[in-house]
């Protein structure tokens, strides 16, 4: 099997166009992702391609991935549509890194589009209630941040976990994405502000839940040992994992853990040879805070229950033990759907090519990089390392 | 708009009305919702169906606030406003995810024991769908004097 | 037993009192609105004797409440869902104006699928016309045991005087012919026409009455005079020999004036009022106050119950408590669901019934 190098990235600002749909998003990536390509790349030159997108802006019923490669002008090459709900374009990411593991293909790009602030609404509300189970969950009135607001309540009931610390990720990240010219949201907030904002579902309030939010990325990868053809600083991807849990979480045993997310960690720690300790930057899940705060648990960067311990401590700002979420997160940078995974590996190619736009963002001497993309309430997740060469 | 078809909802009658479970004829657990492979020792056995007592405490819940809920509440939301949605632990073993009823706010909280109660869920194209939610034990079948 | 059994003499006697009560329930639901509220919102209350009435919830209606009724009769009764095979359920307000709404109640208590249903409708003496029909039921041995649900909400523009007095309940029984609690010792029906009263188009939403008070009044008497004498006559009875009689409570002064006229005291009536703490529940009100009734009656005490239903009709029943009604004690009694109560405003209210 071969290795696999991140050649180039791109990714559009996260955020509200009411005058760029899909074409013009993915394309605006795509353009970043091929000049993002030091010494240089011509299109034709990517083999397949795998993309990211749910389909909320319902542009397109089927075949999505055959319009995106067609408006990024590479129609005739191999293209697929990759949905997990929150963690498509993670996916999209794993399957172009396996084609090219396997041999069959040598450059593929990866990347994910969504069109979230178009639709009316009403129409919205429906998307919003589509990462979890639809048949028990949502026809009980559950909403997305529902779910997780119900894994919150059991946090702070098993965990001693309370609201402020909640607060504390959204500070970060807001703080974070106030540096980040790419992020949806670029103002700072305080706690009292994120504490006595509307509840959206109890105990989380509307700055405990990630922003609606239009945009694309693109990653384009190539075998490692082609890589210094296109540039002088490959990222190598280092292992990957995956995993899946019970899509309904009242069918779960325990609601304070991802076991999709425990499985993809596991798995990609195994395989890249590290130990969470070992990870310098990470970019998570955090669609909710709660989110990240159980995924500090769940990617083995402190013990089952003491997340909020890890926060309060300040040890995932950009100075400290283990810097979460540079980019502002989910919460902050924004999560458009299909475009969020690679949107992750976007900002830890650039934090380990010490590129990371406004310095004050940069995780200094930052070399190995974990994504930790999960789809919906945690019934798929996907987990990336990547590596300076 | 996706939605839940009339006759995918109408096969989960035994659930939705009645809490049937489906008691696994090779380990004894007991499958709620219906599944074709039992959920705890993978196997596709027999199942049992079992009438569950609706009688539970509550796991985890929240408060849906107005403004976010799925389409099929709107009419609920606009009329009644937020609502609490819990997972409901049954004396039974399984967990089910319901909305509360008839239950202040200020009665939430992890432990609270609760009854099902058959109850309006909501209404799609003229037609009624029912099923259960639960409500705090408030009134008790106890031993009267004569 | 067997003394009363003889003292009945009546014509038609297919019941030999062989059939009558094994078990009852009710369902009242939580909410409740004072007359106080009517009054802030219009300056007025217009249901005499009313304090106040139940409200059924957003989510109500009268099939979820006819279930749990249901259950609670099933409960009281001792037996199991499955000995069940006949399910009768009245509303004169139901949810669906065609859809077999009776199998979803026997779906949902668990009754098997090889039984007899049918809804009753179209009057305020559906349930007693849903009564009378479950003891023909098992009295004619086509079953053992037969489910009667009575439950209403009944509907009506929140402009008009009679929308006042609408509350909501359910009540549901338990037919036998074994262990009864109260057996049945003579009935009798009557039916006149009489038009232009309480009445409702198919497709309309609200209730109507045109209030022609004198002509509605000759219409309740008429029916009840020709109706509870002829009851009487049957099985030789007198207005003395009840404890309590039940009649239709559109209000809390309409039965008692009912009552006098036919020779009862207000003793007899005035217990059996419960619209004046939960309104009129339309089909379900004779029958619920006999579940009230029976909460609180002794051996061998008699009881009348007479429906009055516009358009017109009534159904009498005479019916005897024996023995076995002290013997059931873990069950939820009316009084238990009058208790469980919480207050809303008028706001509330409209919103409750998706007025405005």
């Amino acid at each position: 099997m071969y290795k696999v190098a991140i050649i180039g990235v791109g990714q559009t600002r996260f955020g509200e166009f009411a005058d760029k749909g899909v074409k013009e998003l993915f394309v605006e990536a795509f353009l970043e992702a091929i000049n993002d390509v030091d010494k240089g790349i011509d299109p034709k030159e990517i083999e397949e391609a795998y993309i990211g997108n749910l389909g909320v802006g319902g542009i397109q019923l089927g075949n999505f991935s055959s319009m995106a490669v067609d408006q990024i002008g590479l129609h005739g090459i191999p293209a697929t549509r990759v949905e997990n709900a929150c963690a498509s374009s993670g996916f999209a990411f794993r399957s172009a890194v396996m084609a090219i593991m396997s041999g069959v293909c040598d450059v593929v790009l990866a990347g994910g589009v969504e069109k979230m602030t178009d639709i009316p609404r009403d129409k919205l509300r429906y998307w919003l209630g589509v990462s979890g189970d639809t048949e028990w969950e949502r026809l009980a009135g559950m909403t997305f941040p529902g779910v997780y607001a119900l894994m919150a309540l059991r946090h702070m009931h098993q965990y001693g976990t309370k609201r402020e610390h909640l607060a504390m990720v959204a500070v970060k990240n807001h703080k974070n994405g106030a540096q980040n010219p790419k992020a949806h949201f670029q103002r700072e907030t305080t706690l009292e502000r994120a504490l006595n904002s509307p509840m959206v579902a109890y105990p989380l309030t509307i700055f405990d839940c990630c922003p609606v939010s239009d945009g694309a990325s693109v990653a384009i990868l190539c075998r490692a040992d082609l890589a210094k053809k296109y540039t002088d600083t490959p990222i190598y991807v280092a292992g990957f994992g995956a995993g899946t849990d019970r899509l309904s979480l009242f069918e779960r045993e325990d609601f304070t853990t991802l076991m999709s997310s425990v499985l993809a960690a596991k798995q990609a720690y195994k395989m890249a040879g590290i130990e969470p300790k070992d990870v310098d930057v990470a970019e998570v899940h955090d669609c909710f805070t709660i989110a990240e705060i159980i995924a500090y648990e769940d990617l083995g960067f402190c013990k089952k229950g003491e997340g909020a311990k890890l926060i309060e401590e300040g040890e995932t700002e950009i100075g400290g033990r283990i810097p979460v979420n540079p980019s502002g997160g989910l919460k902050a940078k924004g999560h458009p759907i299909g475009a969020t995974g690679t949107g992750q590996i976007y900002e830890i190619v650039k934090q380990l090519r010490d590129e990371a736009e406004k310095r004050s963002r940069q995780v200094s001497g930052a070399e190995i990089g974990l994504t930790h993309n999960v789809g919906g309430s945690g019934g798929t997740a996907v987990v990336h390392i990547l590596r300076r060469g | 708009m996706a939605y839940v078809s009339i006759p995918a909802y109408w096969k989960t009658i035994p659930q939705r009305y009645s809490l049937i479970g489906l008691r696994c004829k090779n380990c004894g657990y007991i499958n709620f919702p219906a599944r074709e492979i039992c959920a705890k020792c993978g196997k596709k056995s027999e199942f049992e169906p079992i009438r569950l007592s609706g009688k539970g405490k509550i796991y985890s819940y929240t408060i849906i606030a107005a403004g976010s809920t799925p389409p099929e509440f709107l009419l609920q939301e606009k009329y009644v406003g937020s609502y609490p949605v819990a997972v409901v632990e049954l004396v039974e073993g399984p967990k089910i995810v319901a909305q509360l009823t008839d239950c202040k706010v200020e009665e939430l909280k992890i432990g609270l024991e609760v009854e099902a109660v058959f109850r309006k869920i909501y209404e799609y194209n003229q037609v009624i769908r029912y099923g259960i939610k639960f409500r705090p034990i408030r009134k008790r079948r106890i031993h009267k004097g004569s | 037993m067997v003394q009363l059994l003889f003292t009945y003499l009546g014509e038609g006697d297919f019941m030999e009192g062989k059939c009558g009560i094994v078990g009852y329930g009710v369902y009242i639901p939580r909410f409740r609105i004072k007359s106080e509220e009517y009054v802030k919102a219009w300056g007025i209350f217009a249901a005499p004797g009313v304090k106040e009435k139940a409200v059924a919830g957003f989510d109500e209606d009268p099939i979820t409440m006819a279930i749990e009724a249901s259950m609670n009769a099933i409960n009281y009764a001792g037996i199991d869902a499955t000995d069940i095979n006949c399910v009768y359920f009245a509303s004169s307000h139901p949810p669906y104006a065609e859809k077999l709404m009776s199998s979803t109640i026997s779906t949902a208590i668990g009754a098997p699928s090889n039984i007899a249903t049918s809804d009753f409708t179209s009057s305020t003496k559906a349930g007693t016309a849903a009564m009378l029909a479950a003891l023909d039921f098992v009295a004619s041995g086509r079953g053992d045991f037969a489910l009667v649900v009575a439950a209403d909400s009944p509907y009506a523009d929140f402009k008009d005087f009679i929308e006042h007095r609408l509350g909501s309940g359910a009540v549901a029984f338990i037919i036998g012919k074994e262990d009864l609690i109260a057996f049945i010792e003579g009935i009798h029906s009557v039916s006149m026409e009489f038009f232009g009263e309480r009445f409702r188009k198919s497709g309309e939403k609200f209730l109507r009455d045109l209030a022609i008070r004198s002509y509605a009044k000759y219409a309740l008497n008429k029916i009840y005079i020709t109706c509870v004498s002829e009851l009487f006559r049957k099985v030789n009875r007198k207005p003395d020999d009840y404890k309590y009689a039940v009649f239709q409570q559109f209000d809390g002064r309409t039965p008692l004036e009912v009552a006098l006229r036919l020779g009862f005291k207000p003793e007899q009536v005035t217990p059996t009022l419960l619209c004046t703490k939960i309104g009129d529940t339309g089909s379900a009100s004779c029958l619920i106050s006999l579940a009230s009734i029976l909460d609180a009656v002794n051996p061998n005490e008699r009881i009348l119950v007479a429906s009055y239903g516009a358009g017109a009709g009534s159904d009498a029943l005479s019916i005897v408590v024996t023995e076995n009604i002290k013997k059931k004690k873990d069950f939820l009694t009316v009084g238990d669901y009058l208790e469980d109560k919480e207050y809303v405003d008028y706001l509330t209210y409209l919103k409750f019934k998706r007025g405005i």
